[in-house]
């Protein structure tokens, strides 16, 4: 057994602790507080790729890991991943699979706002790197999705400045853009 | 006095043989339950009856083996499921009337002002009784929950690992109101790969936590229906009482 009897603590704290306890353990319940973001954020950042994209979509991620081999990319994490001068565009593109259906989970395992920085990301790393959309958000929504991502604090510079750089790559209204389709 | 049940069956004149398969099923599931809500159903009867404080525990035996192994009761606690907890409330606090009735009937009469009076059942009792009964439900499944996961024969893998992360990030903090660990922290100690590898740790947690808390309260209520009601039930109680502290 451990240090800690929690069988026992239950029976002399309050009311209002066992409330908690009954609240904080509901599977809806938020898993993180709003101030790791940054924390969660760089794990992210850092996670091996093929981690969180293998239990995602197995079939993809070995034709992705046979890619990266074939081409000695070194795509050990998302951030070498957003900071590689040719990113595999399916990898990309996997990547932003991955974040929006993370995004769109309401028992997702990653933070909205982190999932949400994940999608823009790789999509502002398509835009920079290899010159192309994998979105089809229009111009105004990509923008403002990038320029939000972009304000949030816990955001690390580098894919601050990736973000920048993807949103003055699409034209502002009326005009036209490097990477528009 | 004691809190604790009799260390053997509460019933201990039963001749078990005489029972039926299934019967002696039931009432072997009904002697667990007492003894498991031995506790409650005390601070109950005495909160109920102060002045039978020191006869509580003879009380409650003889309730478990007179009126919980009469015939017929358990078909009708069964009807109430998704009331046990009231049935065995009411049954109980009947039960002690009948006896002091009966005690009353054999004395000779007295005058008004000489009646022994007991308070009318009000709201605390039965709010002490629901909130010991929590108390018990949740260690239960505490100690079911930490014994599952340090079972070296589970087949999910990082079990031990489940229940400590649930422990460090969830329990102890809101147990003892305190800050849970940084999320940095936890990288370290579990050797998350990711984000989603943290979230998926903690998220098993409560889906195991979840699934125990309904397997002992399923132990008495019955039905997943009726036990899905008394899940919300609890919860809204102890959030009503959180709310008034």
């Amino acid at each position: 057994m451990s240090e800690f009897d929690s069988a026992g603590a239950v029976f002399t704290r309050r009311p209002k602790s066992l409330a908690a306890l009954m609240e904080g353990s509901a599977e809806q319940a938020r898993l993180w507080r709003p101030e790791e973001l940054g924390a969660i954020f760089r794990h992210q950042m850092a996670a091996p790729v093929l981690v969180d994209l293998g239990g995602y979509d197995a079939g993809a991620a070995v034709r992705l890991k046979k890619l990266s081999d074939a081409q000695s990319l070194l795509l050990k994490s998302f951030s070498d991943l957003f900071l590689h001068p040719a990113p595999p565009a399916e990898l990309l593109e996997l990547t932003k699979s991955f974040a929006k259906a993370n995004m769109d989970n309401a028992e997702s395992a990653l933070p909205n706002e982190v999932a949400a920085a994940l999608y823009y990301t790789s999509i502002a790393a398509a835009l920079v790197r290899l010159d192309r959309r994998i979105s089809k958000l229009g111009d105004a929504d990509l923008r403002r999705g990038l320029l939000w991502t972009r304000e949030q604090p816990w955001l690390d510079d580098p894919t601050r400045e990736l973000l920048l750089q993807a949103a003055e790559k699409i034209s502002p209204p009326g005009g036209k853009g490097a990477g528009a389709p | 006095m004691s809190t604790d049940p009799p260390a053997s069956s509460i019933f201990p004149r039963t001749d078990w043989a005489e029972l039926g398969k299934a019967g002696e099923a039931d009432e072997a599931r009904l002697d667990r339950l007492i003894r498991a809500y031995w506790a409650p159903l005390r601070i109950f009867l005495v909160a109920t009856f102060p002045s039978l404080k020191d006869q509580a525990d003879l009380l409650l035996q003889d309730f478990a083996e007179d009126k919980i192994l009469k015939k017929g009761w358990l078909q009708r606690a069964d009807h109430n499921r998704g009331k046990f907890r009231d049935f065995l409330k009411t049954s109980l606090r009947n039960f002690v009337l009948d006896r002091l009735n009966r005690v009353e009937a054999r004395r000779p009469p007295l005058s008004l002002d000489e009646m022994p009076r007991e308070p009318a059942a009000a709201e605390g009792p039965s709010e002490e009784f629901d909130l010991t009964w929590l108390r018990t439900v949740l260690a239960r499944t505490l100690r079911e929950m930490e014994e599952d996961c340090k079972n070296p024969s589970a087949d999910q893998p990082r079990r031990g690992q489940i229940w400590e992360m649930f422990r460090i990030r969830l329990l102890e903090p809101l147990l003892n109101d305190t800050a849970p660990p940084p999320y940095e922290e936890l990288i370290g100690r579990f050797g998350l790969r990711s984000p989603t590898d943290a979230s998926n740790l903690l998220l098993s947690a409560k889906r195991i936590f979840k699934a125990h808390l309904g397997r002992v309260i399923q132990d008495y209520a019955g039905q997943d229906a009726a036990t899905a009601v008394e899940i919300q039930s609890l919860e809204e109680f102890i959030s009503r009482l959180a709310k008034r502290e």
